[in-house]
Order: C-alpha cells, then structure tokens, then sequence
C-alpha cells in the first residue's frame, strides 16, 4: 500500500510555552499509506506535534505541508483532510453512537447518503454495531474508545492522526486495536500516531520516529532502528533487590545498564557470556531471578540514544 | 447536513436530555411563574391577619363592624378578649394590626355621631403596614357612609371629594396584567444567557471543543450553530411561560405576535452575546455559570421587568437605562399593555438590533482570540 509520495512534511517546526522549549527543530515525512509512529516518553512532545498538525495549536516557527498544502495559509482545508483521535474520548455522553457519528459528519458537512456509508464501514471494520444507538454514557471503556476511533474517521479522511490511541488498555484489547488500526491502513488510510509502548511502535508501525525533550533523535523502520541503533542481543539481569550492590561489582567489567533490580549487559557475543555471568552469579551465592539474551528492542534503541529508558512500566 | 445545523440539533438533543440545563430553561421559570400566580392571580392580591378586640360587647354596630371588616377579603380576622394578648400577637408579627373597639363604641356612635377606633400597625413592614392602615381607614369611611345613609337616609358627602381616574389606553391595568409582561422578560434575560454561556464553557470543560476545532469549520459558525441552539432553547422557555401565563393567569393583555417576536428575538440575542462574552472571559466553567447568573439577577432590578424602573434611585435609573435589555422589557409591555404600534417600539428595536451586533461581535472576537491564544 505504501506509496513513496509523502503526504505530511514537517520541516523546522519550532514551538514554545514561555521558556519551554516543547518542539525543537523537528522535521521528518510520512508517506501515504503507511503507519508512521511517534514514539517518546511524557513530555518529548507527541501531542504537541500533532495538535499543531490538525490546527489545534500554534507553532512559531517552521513549515509544515499536507498534501502540498501550507497548514498556515490552508489551514481548514487541511483540517478536512485529517480525522483527530484525540488520546481522551470526545463523546457526548448523553448522546447515542450513531449521534455522535451524525454530530461529527455534519462538522466536515457530510451528506446522509455518504454517512450511511460511513456508518456501515464504522459497523463492519471498527466493530461498533452492537451499540450504535446505545448512549455513550452505558458503553464501557473499550466501546467508548473505539466508537472515539470511528467517529474521527467517520468523514473518510486520508489521514488520520491518533494520539497515544492504545493507552491504559489491557493487552487484549490493545490488541484489538492494533488490528482496527491496520484496518484502518488497508482501507488507504495513513496513519499517524504516539505511544509510549515500544512494542506498539515495533508491531503496527512502518517507520517510527523517536522523540526525545522535542526532538526527532532516531526515524527509521523499526527493524533497521533496532539492527543499527539498538546493536546484538543483550543480557538481562534480574536480582533480588538486596543483592544488587553485590551483582553489579561483578558485572562492573562489562558494558552494561542498571535500573532497580534489573541489569542490561552488552557483550559481543551474548550466547556465549550468559552461562559465565550465570555461575559468577551463582558462585557468590547472588540469587537470581531471571538471566535471559534478549534481542534489541526500540527500547533500547531509545537507550543508547538517551541514556534514559522509555517508561517505567516495561521492565 | 450543514455544520452550523448539525451544531444546533447536537446542542438542541443534549438539552432536551440534560437535567440541569431543563431546570434552568424550563422548570425555574414555571416555578416563579406559579408563584406569581398564587400571589397576583386573584381578585385582591393581599390578605392579612388583624386581631379584633371587642371592648363594645356585642351590639349591632359592632357585630356589622366585624362581620364587615371579615367580608372585605383583605382580612383574616383574629378576635381577642384581652388586649395586651393582642399586642404580643402583634409583636410576634402573627397579626399585622390590632383594631380594638373600645367601650360605649355603639352608644357614642348613635348618639353623638361620633366615636373612636383604636389601631395599632405593625410597623415592621411598611408596605403591608400602609395597605393594612389604608384599608382599615377605608373601610371605617365607607361604613360611615352607608350608616349615615340609613340612617338619615340620604348620601353623606364628604366636604371635598376626589374625583379619581386612571388613565390608560386600551384595558385596565391590572396586578396580572403588570406582571406578565415583565415575566416574559425571564427567559430574555435568564434562559439565553445562561444557555450560550454553558455551550462554549462546557464543551471546553469535556473537551470536545478540540473536535469541533480540529474540523473544518470556522469559529464563526461553530458560534452560529451555539446561537441557533440557544435561541431555539430561549424560545422553547419563553413558550412555556406564555401558556402558563395564558392558562393560569388569563390577563387581558394584546399578544401581538408579529412585534412580540422580533423583540424576543432582538433581547435573546442580547442576552446570548452577553453569555458568549462572559463564557471566554471566565476561565473555570463553574466561576462562568456563576457569573452568568449573578449578572441575571442584578440585571432583573434594573430592567424594569417585575417594578417600574422609577422605582430606583435616579443614579441606578440611569443605570438601567443605558442596559439594552431594559429596552426589550419596555417595548414588551409597551405592546402587551398598551397595543403599541410598529412606529412605537421602532427606536427600541434599533437600540436592541445595534447592542446585540455590537455585543456579539465582541463575543465572536474574544472567542477568537481566546481559541487562537493556544
Ligand atoms: N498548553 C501547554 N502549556 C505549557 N506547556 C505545555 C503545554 N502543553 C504541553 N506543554 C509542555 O510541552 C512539553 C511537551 O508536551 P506534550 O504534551 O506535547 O508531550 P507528550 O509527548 O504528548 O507527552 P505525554 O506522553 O505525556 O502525552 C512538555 O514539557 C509539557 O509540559
Ligand atoms: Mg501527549
């Protein structure tokens, strides 16, 4: 599906609150038809961008087209181009579903016959039939958010841009997710969205883009981030939390990364040094509770570009 | 469909189902308007408690004096042995005043064609102490009258009489027909601004408002859209008030729709753009709705809509005078009491059409910056 035409171009793009420096110098492309994620931790400055992008905020400096349009100069014809799923659920509560879907059309002055399309696709590819005329206030979480993801795609967009879209969702239905959005993607849709979960990035995303304190640091595909950036597989340490003083004078002589009761060790040739950090381990009586290789994942590759790890929550 | 359509029937449904707004819209003004019912809606709109104490014993005179004072309807009559217990009753405000008939009333009456009555007022209240002093002192001349007119048979003349008229154009005026007017003026008032303050403040609250940003439609519309919601709202208010009027009160009054409307029109508008202004200026939605209806409140004493605007102290006339929607309250009672003409109410139609343009774009204009400032 993925074309080579780029359908989003960001070049410079600058902006402030007050002495906050919230995007820096930020420039990258999206192609049309791929999922293009913006992966970073709170605060590298995701919603920023994308509120910019869909007219929500301004920017002070840089340029930033859409479809060859200027988003300065063309800014509602841009907005008409682009579905927003905003990361909280922009419902009316006291509506039912397909309200909130008439309500939404009649912003990008849908006709009834257009809608009643929409609504068909929403039903069959975004699984919302069952409570289409329920009001949004009975629906449960997972429901709300996904008649959210329809109804910001209900005009049809080309793009559309999804801000943190899978946060707070248990793995099931993250990865219920995962697979609408690349519904979304096979239907010619391009995507673009921010996570903090670098397994979402790596699973949906074609190219992502690393941010970091409103910096791009790492663009690539995910695979090629994680070969060039985040190196060989490494070694990972878990301890009990009393002997990790103990644990890292051992490892001391390696490359490696400690967090909590958690060590990462880079070696050359993982295979091969894991059974040997296993019985140093073991011979000064340091219990262990996992040693495993594990192949580089974008967090790592966030790593080494910051020193810093991506969350808290992945351990 | 069109967004500013679709912006209006979304506003116009949540309304319908949202509890709070109905209360605001509908169920308040019903409320007031049953209670002015029960307080204007009769043929004399006063009754007070009078303690009667009967020193006289029973004769003729005093039996017709109290059975008289009972029939006026004005009164609800207390008798008392004791005098003093009456002056208690009095002090605890359970009796507004106390007529007492002091001994050898009937005989002085009789024979020297003149005796005295004793009342005391409860002077706590001075409108219901003048009413009460005022009809106990009517009712004790006209009594005069009509003994002397038996009695000699032929009509007492006091020495000078006034010759009283009211002028009025059209019907009598009477408390329904003063209120109503003024009633209608509520949901001008009320309904349209609190309406269009909620619209912007809420959507900002829950956040939607980035939707309707994020869309292709401009702030204006999406302001048009708000507008048609809140005049739809403000009339749908207004309607409710003219059947419970109409039904309830039943006045005598010109309901000339055709210069009516455009005047409701004109006021609604006002009280929206005001709204729209107050709900860009307030930062939480909470000090918003707050301010909405406070500015409600104070604006009801000086726009002449339940007392005449001569009521206030000049300064605070001029006050009123220079607030729009006194204009919308004048020309409504103008045309409900008076059946005024197009011709009559025109200068107040130019004041209102020139305040709410100049208001609303004040309102659109703070709504713009504000949405631009992010
Ligand atoms: N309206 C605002 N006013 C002032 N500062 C802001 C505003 N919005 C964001 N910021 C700041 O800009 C920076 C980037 O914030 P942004 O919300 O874009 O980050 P994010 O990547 O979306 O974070 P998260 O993952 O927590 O959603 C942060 O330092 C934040 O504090
Ligand atoms: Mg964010």
């Amino acid at each position: 599906m993925t074309s080579e035409k780029m359908i989003i171009e960001v070049e410079g793009l600058m902006k402030h609150y007050g002495e906050v420096k919230a995007l820096d110098d930020v420039s990258f492309s999206v192609k049309e038809g791929e999922i293009f994620g913006l992966l970073g931790p709170n605060g590298a400055g995701k919603t920023t961008l994308m509120e910019i992008l869909c007219g929500l905020r301004r920017f002070d400096e840089g340029k930033v087209n859409v479809f060859g349009l200027d988003l300065v100069k063309d800014p509602y014809k841009i907005r008409s181009l682009i579905g927003f799923c905003p990361q909280e659920t922009l419902l009316y509560d006291l509506l039912s579903v397909r309200e909130n879907f008439a309500f939404a059309a009649s912003l990008y002055s849908l006709s009834s016959r257009k809608f009643k399309e929409r609504v068909e696709f929403s039903s069959k590819f975004l699984g919302v039939e069952e409570f289409l005329n329920r009001r949004v206030q009975q629906l449960s979480g997972g429901m709300k958010r996904r008649a959210n993801l329809a109804a910001s795609v209900i005009h049809d967009p080309p793009i559309v841009i999804l801000d943190e879209p899978t946060v707070g969702f248990d793995p099931n239905i993250k990865r219920e997710f995962w697979e609408l959005m690349k519904a979304l993607k096979d239907h010619g849709k391009t995507l673009l969205l921010s996570t903090h979960d670098m397994y979402e990035a790596d699973e949906i995303c074609d190219r992502v883009a690393i941010m970091d304190e409103g910096k791009i640091v790492a663009l690539d595909k995910p695979l090629i981030l994680k070969k060039t950036i985040g190196g060989e597989a490494s070694i990972r340490v878990r301890v009990k939390d009393d002997q990790v003083e103990k644990a890292l004078k051992l490892i001391d002589k390696y490359n490696h990364i400690a967090k909590d009761n958690e060590v990462q060790v880079f070696v050359a040739n993982p295979w091969e040094t894991m059974p040997e950090i296993s019985k140093k381990l073991i011979s000064q009586r340091i219990l262990t509770e996992k040693v495993e290789v594990v192949e580089p994942t974008l967090e790592d590759v966030f790593i080494k570009l910051t020193g810093r790890r991506l969350t808290e929550e992945y351990k | 469909m069109n967004p500013i359509v679709g912006i209006a029937v979304k506003d116009v449904k949540t309304f319908f189902r949202e509890k709070g707004t109905i209360f605001w819209t509908i169920a308040f003004p019903v409320l007031i308007m049953l209670l002015f019912t029960a307080i204007f809606g009769r043929d004399i709109p006063f009754n007070a408690n009078i303690g009667i104490v009967n020193e006289d014993g029973q004769t003729p005179i005093t039996d017709a004096v109290i059975s008289g004072l009972n029939s006026t309807g004005v009164f609800t009559l207390r008798n008392f042995t004791d005098r003093n217990e009456a002056l208690r009753e009095l002090n605890a405000t359970n009796v507004r005043a106390v007529v007492t008939i002091p001994q050898n009333f009937s005989f002085d009456l009789m024979f020297t064609n003149h005796s005295k009555i004793s009342l005391v007022v409860d002077g706590t209240n001075p409108d219901v102490a003048r009413l009460v002093e005022d009809g106990i002192k009517n009712f004790f001349t006209e009594y005069y009258k009509m003994l002397y007119n038996q009695t000699y048979n032929m009509t007492y003349y006091e020495p000078i009489t006034v010759n009283a008229e009211t002028s009025f154009v059209g019907q009598r005026i009477g408390y329904k027909e003063n209120i109503v007017p003024g009633m209608l003026c509520y949901p001008l008032l009320f309904s349209s601004m609190v309406v269009s303050t909620g619209a912007i403040v809420y959507e900002r609250e829950k956040g939607t408002l980035k939707k309707i940003r994020a869309s292709p439609i401009r702030p204006i519309n999406m302001l048009f859209g708000k507008t048609l919601a809140a005049l739809f709202q403000t009339a749908i208010s207004i309607l409710v008030m003219t059947v419970l009027a109409v039904t309830l009160l039943t006045p005598r009054l010109n309901w000339n729709v055709s210069l009516l409307a455009p005047i409701m029109f004109l006021g609604s508008m006002n009280g929206i753009a005001l709204g729209l202004i107050i709900s860009c200026i307030g930062r939480a939605p909470q000090e918003a709705s707050n301010a909405a209806t406070t500015i409600g409140i104070v604006l009801q004493f000086f726009i002449g809509m339940y007392f005449p605007i001569e009521y206030l102290p000049i300064y605070l006339q001029q006050i009123g005078r220079v607030i729009p929607m006194t204009y919308a309250a004048q020309a409504i009672r103008d045309v409900m009491v008076r059946n005024a003409a197009l011709n009559e109410i025109v200068m107040p139609m130019i004041t209102l059409t020139a305040s709410a343009t100049i208001l609303y774009a004040v309102g659109v204009l703070l709504y713009k910056r504000w949405v631009e400032k992010e």
